[in-house]
């Protein structure tokens, strides 16, 4: 079989290829010589179409020969025979991971065409396209992934890039609020990750899937772990990917997300980023089937957020924290599906949702206009049917849900005053101590930084009387 | 605007009672204070019918500058662009000084010669601080400046050669000659007035010998030399402000609690109120939006924020645990909103004095919002959800109480902070325990001042030894000189030359037109009325490029019709006026009578349509119906989303073709006229009575002098702008129409002036319409430069051939004035063609990734209201508003021009302060960059996900405007216009305070006068000479920027 020998080369083709684009992006940047709008934008466009030529042509190649798994090898990149500690690289091909590849090729392709036109005369353009390129590399990795420190590898990219681009307007306060918020959940699920990752190492000898599910292409693996075993991995997976997907009880970073240009909101918290923990999910089915408990958390889980969000999506005022909720909406679902086992029909609702929201979020600019053209069409202004929510609830209780639900079912809340505050309160206080001890050595004022003035909260000073 | 300090304090010095128990405001005094304050809030309300309004209208009685000076800080805004911007503005001009010099000695007037010392006059002292580009910078940088970088080792670049030269030489003879030997030497001349200075310099002179190696100090090089000098010249400098100035910084008293605790705590309490506050009034304001309301909304704001607060199980923040008791209090007190303000003001110790201050500075903290309530209170015609009069007390109401609980919160949390201030209730004292603030940006400390000097003594050459030898009182003198002419000064004289610039070149090119014959056209083949819009400069020039035979006139596009209107296909009436106008009369767009089956089915089809998408848009973010749709319909999405995104135009042909069969039939007519005596909006209610057709009529025909030599085709345009994905789409349609389609107006103006009993009416009142002529009404697109005509199936059949002659010309105009706007836009190759210029256009506007759709009036710089054949044949760059008016055809009084002026003076100037200040400030004034908005309550946009709604002009709206006053150029004479501006308050507003520039050109002769300081100055032209092109292609082609004014075609 001819076909055969070019599965390999391919397979590179597909991860190279933006890892070529970051480097190009990166480094240009790093050595103060960005790329022009135009040229950045034809980097951008060359590797996507090559990335998704090759991935098109390895799923061709996979149809017609009937082979369900392509393992690529790249090695061990680190290995520290002493600590048993080895970095294993590798990716795979299989029914899971060659239609996400797709997706995100052709949702981060039309998202870069998109881009080169909204954020043309940009003065963060070239950020925006380096941030763009950690993503698609960080997303490619992730969904190829073979090992799980592999998809640990692209995972981290991911969470760099969705925060960083969450701060993009890094000269407002909020999205650098948010941004910080989005990352320190991402570092919450990260650890789980971590843990899992190692324990899973432990257990099994190795992070490889194919290890831990067993023989099998996808999604056909039976599980090696023993049921407790598999739930103890799974319910640290299931906070990784909670905590990805903003399931409950994270969900509340997901509209503080739609900080960013509306490109970045599209591709990240619409379409991507915010499958992936149902990604992660559905890679390690099998370890879920092991364990009724684990399958149950899940779906009680993902049946929770998709409540919560559905609720909640009902009182948004705006149309990006709308979307955002009914995106949750479905991601909620989507997770109940793998926890009940459906793992085609999770696939294809994934590849449908995402495609779905991202022309969605695109279009949320249009939303005075596609009102005003309904409401043409329609002959008087849009009203809503009273839901049965509305209808059956006492007044005191659709009261108290509507508050419910416009402060996020106060998860926020909860995370402030139950787990922020203690934490600053703690370092506080330690730092109070610090400072009372050194300016007793000191016998005086022990900080320079005291002295100086408080910087103003603009971030960027307004050159009042600065002429230079 | 989270978090950003507004910069506002009272002015009142230190001394500051402890207010114990201040006494309670009056409440009807209460709520003209709060009025008062509504009028500063921003006046944009809903973003669908974009009202270009001066953003500081509220200080329009005050001079611009003191007006642009208050409003910054009022606004916390930036009032000018950073002095550098001017500089490179005005960097490619040889004439640069001399212009500086002009605006200096204008400014300046008889105080240009106080003599300064003998360091030469004030003039010549502020003409070196704006031509020279001083640095400044804080303390902390000032010092790295002083200690590492080379201000202390090199002459700046740009001081003149001699002078440093000069500085040297003199400063190396008084260093080696008087100074070396130290103060022990008998010989050494008292060199100042004061002993113990000298012994001072004296010190200075020998530790710098010290530090620069005394032993060499015969072999030092010309570069040591120069160090030594700079690092003398600036402990003379240092030493001479020290004389003089003390460091002592004013302080400001807090005005509002939220600044003090900021800078007690660094927690910034209006966080917490305004995310509590935007996610309440985004509810409470919803268009229509959210699937679910409000609870209680009907019953006002206050009332239902006390319900929705007011329940128990709410969240577990810390901040709001005592709202739920606070507001029961309320409750059982009874407390009306405005007793609440005035309860909370004694509360927080506010007094009646700075009632005023306090109140407008609060409502400005979140203005976007509180701006809305106060538009939708005012204006409950604009809405289909107004909200209930006095809206805005009871926002202001809840505004302070959860300002109340959040300081209090803040305020009494166990912190260091808050243990070292001892800050506790009552809220009364906060502003006086917390100690007051220093320095307002504008004040420079010894160093800084002298650091100033040291930079001046360098330009303009004046030597240590000098400096050493002035008095105290000269020193004083000095130091006031530099204080006084502060960096916002000296940004206002850049900027008055920044604007000096480009009235002197219009001016001129004005000036040297009028001097050569106007271009009269004895038998026009047809004629054409455009908006005054400067979009439709160039698209005049090209028709009158294309066809020499045309005339063209401008005026305001609503065409003085203003109405209610409703399409044949539209459900709701809009506004076709100009916002500061509200309409009285109805009108609405039949399908003919013969289609009305047609209509109808197609209407029932349109409507089924219209639920169905409906549906799917609502359940997409559903529960079961999105999970359906997604799994089972998702994927086909990318199909239009692949196809919108990489082939627009494809995509759009295709929507276009898909929605034509279920369209409204296009042969329609305007229901004009009314049947019944008293108008409303529906039935025999709607349209204008005979008489009020004849009157709009013939004033528009007056307004724009065509009263004689008709051709047998006029055409009416009116204009609107199509594009995807914007919802600032109102801000590109016509600013006449309050951000709509101008078409409709158009329209009925044709269809009135076609009457024969109009004209039969008309001619009475001697404005006699030959029977020949014929008007037609139509549609200009700015965007796609396409044309549409209306009611051409009423056209006689004599009109044919003029008509199709005609469309023929536009549509070369059309290709043409394509062509010319591409040159502004950096995705469209400077060498495209005229083809691919229309099709570049086009695209733009089915684009959805595409932000800047066209560039709407961002090039608008000057208005021309004048007989058009005077000025005909200038290329003017798409930067004036033109409008037509014959002075010739006026009476004594200037009634025609003076209900010209009254709407055009506040529009076209409003359009332009809007620009101007939007650019100036773009994330301040404007709304930032378009990029993360986000659609809210169907009213306007966010930043992000939860922010103040952001009023004014996005950035992509804005980029390539020149932030400068509009030039009005008026072909009138002097008494006219002084008449005028007695009769009317805004337009004096506006001309005497020099909101806008005014000049005016003399109907008779050629002469320009400039009106400056209230006075008429005869205008001498500074240039007489003026480019010659072919044509405008020959003009522009090759260039992005703004271009200079120049001759077109064929001038002997």
């Amino acid at each position: 079989m001819e076909f055969m020998s070019l599965l390999h080369p391919l397979g590179v083709c597909v991860v190279v290829a933006p890892s070529v684009l970051l480097a190009v992006l990166g480094v240009t940047t790093l050595v103060g010589r960005p790329l022009g709008e135009r040229s950045a934008i034809r980097c951008m466009q060359a590797s996507v179409a090559v990335g998704l030529a090759c991935a098109v042509s390895i799923l061709g190649i996979m149809l017609s020969t009937g082979i369900r798994e392509v393992p690529i090898e790249m090695g061990d990149w680190v290995v520290i025979e002493a600590e048993h500690f080895h970095f294993h690289v590798k990716f795979i091909f299989d029914r899971l991971s060659v239609p996400f590849v797709i997706l995100s090729f052709v949702l981060c392709g039309t998202i870069g065409a998109f881009t080169s036109r909204y954020l043309h005369r940009e003065s963060g353009f070239g950020r925006f396209c380096v941030f763009y390129a950690f993503f698609l590399l960080g997303m490619v990795v992730s969904v190829l992934a073979g090992t799980i420190e592999t998809l640990f590898f692209g995972w981290e990219l991911v969470g760099l890039s969705s925060a960083l681009l969450v701060a993009y307007y890094h000269e407002r306060q909020n999205p650098v609020r948010n941004g910080i918020r989005v990352w320190a959940v991402y570092r919450v699920a990260d650890a789980a990750f971590l843990i899992a990752a190692l324990a899973m190492h432990h257990l099994t000898g190795a992070g490889d899937f194919e290890r831990l599910t067993g023989a099998g292409a996808w999604p056909e693996g039976v599980g090696v772990l023993t049921s407790n075993q598999a739930l103890f991995v799974g319910l640290l997976l299931l906070i990784a990917a909670a905590g990805k997907s903003a399931l409950v009880p994270f969900s509340g970073w997901l509209p503080r997300a739609m900080e960013g240009p509306t490109p970045s909101s599209a591709i990240f918290y619409g379409a991507l980023s915010v499958h992936l923990g149902a990604f992660l999910l559905l890679r390690v089915g099998s370890v879920l089937a092991s364990s009724l408990l684990l399958s149950a958390a899940v779906v009680v889980i993902g049946v929770t957020t998709a409540l919560y969000a559905e609720i909640t999506a009902r009182v948004q005022t705006d149309v990006k924290s709308a979307l955002a909720f009914a995106s949750l909406t479905q991601v909620g679902i989507i997770v109940a599906e793998i926890g009940f086992g459906f793992r085609y029909l999770a696939l294809v609702h994934i590849i449908g949702h995402a495609c779905l929201r991202t022309l969605q979020l695109l279009r949320a600019p249009s939303l005075l206009r596609d009102y005003n053209v309904l409401e043409n069409a329609i002959g008087e202004h849009l009203t809503r049917d009273k839901t049965i929510w509305e209808r059956l609830l006492p007044e005191s209780m659709r009261s108290w849900m509507f508050r419910w639900a416009l402060e996020r079912g106060y998860f926020d809340s909860f995370f402030n005053e139950y787990i922020v505050s203690p934490f600053c309160f703690v370092f506080k206080t330690c730092d109070a101590w610090e400072r009372s001890w050194t300016d007793f050595l000191a016998g005086g004022k022990s900080r320079v930084s005291d002295e100086l003035a408080t910087p103003s909260d603009e971030l960027i000073p307004d050159p009042e009387f600065a002429e230079s | 605007m989270n978090g950003t300090a507004m910069g506002i304090e009272c002015n009142e010095d230190s001394e500051v009672e402890p207010v114990a128990a201040c006494a309670a405001i009056d409440p009807t005094r209460l709520k003209q204070i709060i009025e008062r304050a509504a009028l500063l809030l921003p006046m944009q309300g809903p973003i669908t019918a974009f009202a270009f309004l001066n953003t500081l209208q509220a200080l329009e009685h005050l001079p611009f500058h003191e007006g642009l000076k208050q409003g910054a800080k009022l606004y916390g805004c930036r009032p000018y662009m950073p002095a550098n911007y001017y500089r490179e503005k005005l960097a490619h001009s040889r004439k640069r000084v001399e212009e500086l010099s002009a605006v200096l000695l204008e400014d300046l007037g008889d105080s240009a010669d106080v003599l300064i010392g003998f360091l030469g006059t004030r003039y010549h002292m502020r003409l070196a601080m704006l031509q020279y580009t001083l640095r400044m910078a804080d303390v902390t940088e000032l010092e790295w400046l002083i200690a590492e970088s080379d201000a202390l080792r090199k002459f700046r670049a740009d001081a003149p050669g001699l002078n440093r030269e000069r500085t040297i030489e003199e400063t190396r003879h008084w260093v080696m000659r008087d100074l070396r030997n130290g103060a022990s030497t008998r010989q050494a001349a008292r060199i100042s007035a004061d002993a113990s200075e000298d012994q001072r310099i004296r010190e200075v002179v020998q530790r710098l010998f010290e530090a620069f190696g005394k032993s060499q100090l015969e072999s030092w090089s010309d570069d040591t030399w120069e160090a030594y000098t700079l690092h003398l010249l600036w402990h003379v400098c240092q030493r001479g402000v020290e004389r003089v100035m003390e460091n002592n910084t004013p302080t400001q008293r807090w005005l509002r609690h939220r600044d003090a605790i900021l800078e007690a705590t660094g927690e910034d309490s209006d966080r917490l109120v305004h995310e509590a506050l935007t996610r309440f009034t985004a509810c409470f304001v919803d268009q229509g939006f959210a699937g679910w309301m409000l609870p209680g909304r009907d019953q006002g704001y206050f009332r239902a924020f006390k319900a929705y607060y007011g329940q128990g199980k709410g969240p577990p923040d810390r901040w709001l645990r005592g709202l739920k008791a606070e507001i029961e209090r309320l409750e059982i007190a009874g407390m009306t909103p405005i007793e609440s303000i005035g309860e909370s003001l004694q509360m927080l110790g506010v007094d009646e004095t700075e009632a005023d201050m306090f109140i407008s500075a609060t409502l400005l903290a979140l203005r976007g919002w509180a701006g809305m309530l106060w538009q939708l209170e005012v204006r409950p015609d604009r809405v289909p959800r107004s909200v209930a009069p006095g809206t805005l007390i009871e926002f202001l109401a809840v505004r302070l109480i959860l300002e109340r609980i959040a300081l209090t919160h803040l305020a009494t949390r166990p912190n260091v902070a808050t243990q070292e201030l001892q800050i506790e209730q009552p809220l009364a004292k906060l502003r006086t325990v917390v100690p007051p603030r220093e320095t307002s940006e504008e004040h420079l400390t010894i160093d800084q001042t002298a650091f100033m000097l040291f930079q001046l003594a360098q330009v303009r050459g004046w030597l240590p030894r000098d400096l050493h030898g002035l008095s105290q009182a000269d020193w004083e003198a000095l130091v006031a000189e530099v204080t006084a002419f502060s960096g916002l000064e000296r940004r206002r004289l850049l900027h008055i030359t920044f604007e000096r610039r480009f009235r002197t070149h219009a001016l001129d090119a004005i000036a040297a037109r009028v001097r050569r014959a106007p271009i009269e056209v004895s038998k026009p083949r047809f004629q054409a009325t455009f908006c005054i819009d400067a979009r439709e400069e160039s698209f005049r020039r090209h028709l009158e490029e294309v066809a020499p035979d045309v005339e063209t006139f401008g005026t305001a596009g609503f065409y003085g019709v203003p109405m209610y209107y409703r399409g044949a296909a539209d459900a709701h009436f809009a506004a076709l006026c100009p916002v500061v106008i509200k309409p009285t009369r109805w009108v609405v767009e039949d399908v003919v009578y013969n289609l009305e089956e047609t209509h109808r089915r197609r209407a029932v089809a349109r409507r089924a349509l219209g639920t169905a998408s409906h549906s799917v848009h609502v359940g997409s973010r559903n529960f079961a119906a999105g999970a359906l749709l997604a799994t089972g319909a998702g994927a086909l999405a990318t199909v239009p989303l692949v196809a919108r995104i990489l082939f627009p135009r494809f995509a759009a042909q295709l929507r276009r073709t898909a929605s034509s069969f279920v369209e409204a039939p296009n042969v329609t007519r305007l229901r004009l006229e009314r049947l019944e005596s008293t108008p409303s909006s529906e039935g025999d209610g709607i349209g204008f009575s005979l008489a009020e057709m004849a009157d709009m009529g013939e004033r528009a025909l007056r307004d724009i002098g065509l009263t004689s030599n008709f051709a047998r085709l006029v055409l009416i345009l009116g204009h609107s702008s199509a594009c995807l994905n914007n919802p600032h789409k109102s801000c590109y349609d016509c600013g006449a129409c309050s951000g709509q389609a101008g078409g409709p107006n158009a329209r009925a103006l044709a269809v009135i002036l076609n009457d024969v009993r109009v004209r039969a009416i008309l001619s009475k009142n001697g404005l006699a319409i030959p029977d020949e002529t014929y008007f037609i009404g139509g549609m200009h697109n700015t965007c796609t430069d396409s044309i549409t005509f209306f009611d051409l199936d009423l056209m006689r059949r004599d009109h044919l051939h003029d008509f199709e002659a005609a469309k023929l010309t536009l549509e070369e105009a059309c290709r043409r004035n394509a062509h010319e706007r591409c040159r502004r836009f950096d995705l469209a190759p400077l060498d495209i063609s005229l083809d691919g210029a229309l099709r570049h256009v086009e695209e733009r506007s089915e684009d959805l990734a595409q932000t800047r759709p066209e560039y709407g009036n961002s090039t608008n710089a000057l208005c021309i209201v004048g007989r058009w054949p005077r000025f005909r044949g200038l290329y003017l760059d798409r930067r004036p508003f033109l409008m037509s008016y014959d002075p010739t055809q006026d009476d004594e009084e200037a009634t025609i021009l003076g209900r010209i002026l009254g709407a055009v003076v506040p529009v076209c100037a409003g359009i332009n302060l809007q620009y101007t200040l939007s650019y100036i400030d773009n994330s301040g004034w404007g709304c930032g960059t378009k990029l993360p908005h986000n659609v809210t309550s169907l009213l306007g946009v966010m930043d992000g996900a939860a922010s103040d709604l952001r009023p004014g002009l996005p950035w992509q709206g804005v980029d390539i405007h020149d932030p400068m006053r509009l030039v009005f150029v008026l072909e009138t004479t002097e008494q006219a216009i002084r008449k005028i501006m007695a009769r009317n308050e805004t337009v004096r507003n506006i001309l005497q305070n020099e909101w806008a520039q005014l000049a005016i050109l003399d109907p008779h002769s050629g002469t320009l006068q400039v009106f400056h300081n209230n006075t008429f100055v005869p205008y001498k032209p500074e240039s007489t000479t003026l480019p010659h092109a072919a044509s405008s292609l020959d003009w522009y082609r090759g260039w992005r920027e703004h271009l200079d004014f120049a001759l077109i075609g064929d001038w002997a």
